[in-house]
């Protein structure tokens, strides 16, 4: 095992992409935009180290969607870098291409949250049921069951 | 000869889980994994936004059956930090003995699981009775045989009796020669070699750039776990090392998996001869402080991520939970392709999968062999009558 990245390298190294604080002991927060992600991730992929994608965490925090990137290396440091979308166009481009676990995880957040991933090559529904329908995303803080509307299961049982 | 698509599933191959797969051939060979799980989607995060800290651990408890206590810990673990709670030794240690004895439980179930994949009934008895000796000691320590409910914030819910500790180490011994005779078995049996032998092979730039994690990463050469690299409960105290492998197929992860079974031992009976003394929990407050935190751990089928953001309040603002399987699914894809048809099960099987089930009580009487529901009160009246032996012991 390698010794822990520093705050300073980290932050000297990330300054074009974003803004790096220390959150825990060996966790470091780098604040990004989603213009600057994908050059954010590649360089955090080549000068530090991080060959490991963890997991892509999304949430609504009612005004924006944020996702949170969290990479680690042979270090052992977990570098998380987060951006915020709007909730009117939440686009942002994929990772899988450079990451392939982004793939699966992407997925996930496009059917729970409706971000989009341009770029995807398989952009598919994968949690929710086939019949579930489109443009609902349940994970989001505004959504509420319509009762009118048919979630899947035997039609005319509740959900 | 043109590809063709031979659909299988919403119950995946090998375990009875719902997960659907479209699988591209060409002959006998895989071409192609596509993947689809949307089955059922029990909402589980959803729901845990709208309970307090309390009432949402046996919600968490029940994303899966198998791996409940990695899916409590993972969180209270978080929690605990947000509040900067530092939870006393003994409850350190006892949670550290729930996790081992549940890694033992699932890595004998997934041996027998594996050998009834490629036919080897005889092996699958004998793993799943050895199996119930964890089971016996999970149960006489927590109750249950599986979702133990001893995790709450600030410690553990339930203390270990001498009684109990005793009855647990004198266990040890029989398994740990039964695990050692598993160990030879899978280097020279040749029903086992014959099909785990090279079936399913990811090599360590496929296993790392794949994100595969826990058993099936370890048996790939990449040493990545969690309990020593971000290290929690009382793993930096207690002597146990990190097993991989380097033949990266089948073979390998059942190796892995029959070393760490050895590990656990050694966990388990160093955690029972040197449980310290002390209380069992702190209290914690009732709301957690703003704040958010990616919290790690390692289950048995690899590293399990929640990330907990908190508002302030009694309830989370968000658990987002990242499982192993889901992480595991991309490299099976890719050791799947070029494989036979027939090796699905054993490949698939080889990660571990879990897809969380749920299931009902259903009650069987075998004299007139009619089955019925348990009521909630019934459930009650049971615990409480439970809880009541407990005390008098």
């Amino acid at each position: 095992m390698k010794p822990l990245l520093t705050l300073d390298f980290v932050a000297e190294t990330m300054k074009e992409w974003g803004t790096a604080e220390q959150v825990r002991h060996n966790r470091i927060r780098i604040t990004a935009t989603p213009e600057t992600v994908r050059t954010a991730i590649i360089n955090a992929r080549e000068l530090l180290e991080c060959d490991r994608l963890i997991t892509i965490s999304a949430v609504d925090n009612g005004k924006t969607l944020e996702l949170v990137y969290h990479l680690t290396g042979p270090h052992r440091s977990v570098i998380s870098i987060a951006i915020e979308l709007p909730r009117d166009k939440p686009e942002v481009p994929t990772m899988s291409d450079i990451l392939p676990p982004a793939g699966i995880y992407e997925r996930q957040i496009h059917d729970l949250l409706g971000i989009v991933f341009p770029g995807h090559p398989d952009l598919k529904r994968i949690m929710l049921n086939e019949d579930w329908p489109l443009e609902e995303y349940p994970l989001r803080k505004d959504w509420k069951k319509d009762p009118g509307t048919f979630y899947g299961g035997i039609p005319g049982e509740r959900i | 000869m043109a590809n063709v698509i031979v659909p299988i599933g919403p119950h995946h191959p090998a375990l009875k889980e719902p997960v659907n797969f479209r699988i591209v051939a060409d002959g006998e060979r895989i071409v192609r994994l596509e993947l689809d799980l949307s089955y059922n989607h029990r909402g589980i995060e959803k729901a845990a936004e709208q309970r307090d800290f309390i009432r949402v651990l046996p919600l968490l408890e029940r994303v899966c059956g198998i791996c409940s206590h990695s899916h409590s810990t993972v969180f209270v673990k978080g929690i605990e930090e947000i509040m900067e709670l530092e939870i006393p030794p003994r409850a350190r240690f006892i949670r550290t003995i729930i996790a081992e004895l549940e890694r033992m439980h699932s890595h004998l179930l997934w041996l027998g699981v594996a050998a009834h994949e490629v036919g080897f009934n005889t092996l699958f008895m004998w793993t799943w009775r050895d199996r119930e000796a964890v089971q016996d000691t999970l149960e006489e320590m927590s109750g249950n045989r599986v979702h133990y409910g001893m995790n709450e914030v600030g410690g553990i819910r339930r203390d270990l009796t001498p009684s109990e500790v005793n009855a647990a180490l004198a266990r040890l011994p029989h398994l740990e020669e039964r695990i050692r005779e598993y160990a030879k078995m899978v280097n020279d049996q040749e029903t086992l070699l014959i099909r785990f032998k090279g079936v399913g092979k990811l090599s360590r730039d496929e296993a790392l750039a794949y994100g595969a994690v826990g058993p099936t990463a370890r048996a790939s050469g990449v040493d990545y776990d969690i309990r020593r690299d971000d290290p929690y409960l009382a793993y930096t105290v207690v002597p146990w090392n990190v097993v991989t492998d380097t033949s990266g197929d089948v073979y390998g992860r059942t190796r892995v998996r029959i070393g760490e079974l050895q590990e656990s031992i050694k966990i388990v009976r160093h955690c029972l001869e040197n449980l310290p003394e002390g209380p069992i929990r702190v209290n914690a407050p009732k709301t957690a402080p703003k704040g958010e935190i990616l919290s790690r751990y390692e289950a048995p089928r690899g590293e399990l991520a929640h990330f907990i953001r908190t508002n302030g309040t009694d309830k989370v603002e968000r658990v987002d939970i990242r499982t192993p399987t889901l992480a595991n699914w991309t490299s099976v894809a890719l050791c799947l392709v070029n494989q036979n048809l027939a090796d699905i099960p054993v490949i698939v099987a080889a990660i571990d999968p879990c897809l969380s089930c749920t299931s009902r009580i259903t009650v069987v009487n075998p004299k007139d062999r009619t089955t019925g529901i348990v009521t909630f009160d019934e459930l009650r009246k049971q615990s409480h009558l439970r809880a009541s032996m407990q005390e008098r012991r």
